[in-house]
């Protein structure tokens, strides 16, 4: 089943062109990884699925962009329900500086999603243990969210993130700041989360898209390259480019 | 003639300098490696050259004065006279020496002003001498010692760091220096006027104070129930916190906005427009609110059936609060905008508006240094004088009446200090005292807010 649809996206910075006519199909319940050099566009991408490119004044974003067959470039499109559907975890753990029970409850508050106190205790307590996070905070989950370790702020912001039960999570480069063994659970958990959640994952490190996806995507000077499942991309590349990247002769 | 000496000794500077360096790059030429750059071989002579010159010169000018009226007044020892009177005698023949006295010329002192003026050429001259050969001698023996592993970046290096040790701690010791004078003169204060009655009296009219004639004898009890703060301190804070009822929130939306919604040309514009506010020196505004706002609050007030003082607590704090706007906004602008961008995408990405990122995410995160930039606002408005004076009325009311004239601590002394003061009298104790708690409660505030700013940055590096 096709999550999202990508017709023919260009985005500009200004003046600068940054992506050139990408169209991409994204499998619902699947991870798929985008890949490419830095300054490549994949992170501008993955920014308009959200429509967080809307922060940037200079940022302009044309073509179609489908969700369940709905055009979130279109002006009907309400941004904060569409941020609601799609989450989105960031390069760099950023935890609000509050507590661990308030950086989860940020998103079901805004939301007007629990009715009570319970209710609210009971989204905490699932994101949390989906986030494989419970076990580690539960005892302190009024102390602040910025005294956790690297990896447990990352997983603490992937808690916040599904709290609102989004139906896509965006994830920009989530391991680029952890050592491997965080690196190792937060890859364990996109496995779990992908039952649940249509997952797109930025990332580098080409060792981690070949592990946690099913499909990969490989931007190059904000061309989408090659697309594909995963296992086509890195073992039977139609591009020589891909190929190139791939294999480490550059990037 | 001492700025010529001192032209020269700067040029001697400069010789040596280039001395310094030249030998430094004659040794270099002769293929010998150097342990520091050319330069420091100059500045090392430099240093040679301006350190005897200070020396000298500090000696001269503690010992100069003292010895030259030992030797004048040798000549009037065994003759009977009193200190005091050999004192003055001093002090004639010095004015006659300049042609500032206008007495009666008697012959001795006549003679000692002929005397002085010969002792002062002496010394004139010797000090030229003795510091242009001393500096001579210094820079020679300092240029025949530099060999190319001569250590010269070392003592360089100290030298500066000994200037601006000597800079930061006359600062210090300015403070120190000022902290010292407000205390004694507030020790003898309380000498005759009782803690008890400054702090708790409720009734302050030093116009009574300034009656007495001073050559009658001080009488404690003549000033009971004339230096009791508590009006004063009372109008301090009223109209600190009008002020501050006006500038918090002008300043603080003003801050956001400029922060958060502003788009860049607007920001770019409006950020040194707000910063011209701090800009208008305060006397501007204190005629502002004197001649414009006064006015105008008494006719409105008027035309409503209130009466209202030309002269009101509200004119001046309003006036006051405008003041302090640009420095609550700018510093709460500044706070805002050093939230780290991700705190931002994070709140953005689950799907919070503008107004809910920033009251639930950005507003707490920038909490601390807000509360900074209030507090350094609270201070400023405590020790604002010039509005006070021109718009607020000299007389200490106690009221909570912002429609009526009260005063401050500021204005106090103002009008304490005013015209001619007799030094050692209660009354212009009284403005040490009052500067003495001004300075206090300043400090207290300034403490607070450093610490909480302190707390805040250590946050987020």
């Amino acid at each position: 089943m096709i999550k999202i649809k990508a017709k023919d996206v260009d985005v500009f910075y200004g003046k600068k062109q940054a992506l050139f006519n990408i169209s991409l199909d994204i499998e619902e319940n699947q991870v798929t990884a985008l890949i490419g050099p830095s300054g490549c566009g994949k992170s501008t991408f993955l920014r308009c699925l959200n429509r967080m490119n809307d922060v940037i004044d200079i940022c302009s974003v044309k073509g179609e962009i489908l969700i369940n067959d709905f055009n979130i470039n279109d002006k009907s499109c309400d941004v904060v329900r569409l941020r609601e559907k799609i989450g989105m975890v960031f390069q760099k753990p950023n935890p609000f500086p509050k507590t661990l029970y308030e950086n989860v409850s940020y998103g079901p508050t805004i939301h007007g999603m629990a009715q009570s106190k319970q209710e609210m205790d009971e989204i905490v307590e699932t994101s949390l243990k989906k986030a494989a996070l419970w076990e580690e905070v539960k005892d302190r989950l009024h102390e602040p969210g910025t005294g956790l370790s690297g990896g447990q702020q990352q997983r603490l912001c992937i808690a916040r993130a599904i709290s609102v039960r989004p139906e896509v999570i965006l994830m920009d480069e989530p391991c680029s700041a952890l050592d491997p063994i965080a690196t190792a659970q937060i890859e364990e958990l996109i496995d779990e989360l992908k039952k649940e959640h249509t997952i797109i994952i930025v990332t580098h490190s080409m060792a981690q898209a070949a592990r946690v996806s099913q499909n990969t995507g490989f931007f190059h000077l904000g061309q989408l390259i090659e697309h594909g499942s995963t296992d086509k991309i890195f073992k039977n590349p139609d591009n020589k480019k891909t190929q190139d990247y791939i294999t480490g002769r550059f990037g | 003639m001492n700025l010529i000496l001192f032209t020269f000794i700067v040029l001697l500077g400069f010789t040596s300098y280039y001395f310094g360096r030249k030998k430094a790059y004659t040794i270099q030429s002769t293929k010998k490696r150097l342990t520091a750059l050319p330069q420091f071989y100059g500045y090392y002579l430099a240093i040679w050259c301006a350190i005897p010159a200070f020396i000298i010169f500090s000696l001269w000018a503690i010992f100069e004065p003292t010895i030259v009226k030992l030797l004048i007044l040798s000549d009037y020892s065994n003759q009977g006279y009193l200190d005091d009177e050999l004192n003055l005698l001093y002090e004639k023949s010095k004015a006659l020496s300049r042609g500032q006295f206008t007495g009666e010329i008697t012959p001795f002192i006549e003679a000692s002003a002929e005397k002085y003026l010969s002792l002062r050429s002496i010394a004139q001259s010797s000090k030229v001498v003795i510091v242009l050969s001393a500096i001579i001698a210094s820079v020679a023996y300092a240029y025949k010692r530099i060999s190319s592993n001569s250590r010269t970046r070392e003592p360089v290096e100290k030298f500066l760091n000994a200037v601006l040790f000597t800079a930061s701690l006359a600062a210090i010791l300015t403070t120190v220096g000022i902290v010292f004078s407000l205390i004694f003169q507030t020790i003898d204060f309380f000498k005759v006027i009782p803690l008890f009655d400054f702090v708790f009296g409720t009734h302050w009219y030093p116009a009574k104070a300034f009656v007495r004639d001073s050559s009658e004898a001080l009488d404690p009890t003549m000033y009971s129930d004339t230096f009791g703060a508590v009006p004063i301190f009372a109008g301090t804070f009223f109209i600190a916190f009008i002020a501050m009822c006006v500038a918090i929130p002008i300043g603080l939306m003003s801050g956001i906005y400029l922060a958060e919604y502003a788009s860049t040309k607007v920001r770019q514009y409006a950020k040194p427009l707000i910063e011209i506010l701090a800009g208008i020196p305060t006397v501007v505004y204190g005629f502002f609110a004197a001649l414009t706002v006064g006015p105008f609050l008494k006719e409105l007030g008027t035309s409503m059936g209130l009466e209202v003082s030309a002269e009101s607590a509200l004119a001046a704090g309003g006036v006051m609060g405008i003041m302090i706007i640009p420095f609550i906004s700018s510093l709460s602008d500044d706070v805002i905008t050093s939230v780290p961008q991700s705190l931002r995408d994070g709140s953005y990405a689950m799907g919070a508006t503008k107004s809910e990122t920033i009251k639930r995410v950005i507003f707490p995160a920038a909490l601390p240094g807000i509360v900074g930039s209030i507090l350094l606002g609270v201070s400023r408005a405590i020790g604002e004088t010039m509005i006070v004076v021109m718009a607020s009325g000299l007389a200490a009311n106690l009221t909570l009446n912002p429609l009526e004239s009260t005063s401050t601590i500021t204005a106090q002394i103002v009008v304490i200090l005013i015209g001619d003061q007799a030094f050692g009298d209660p009354k212009t104790q009284a403005a040490f005292a009052l500067g003495m708690s001004l300075f206090l409660v300043t400090l207290c505030l300034n403490i607070v807010a450093l610490r909480v700013v302190k707390k805040y940055r250590e946050k987020y590096e």
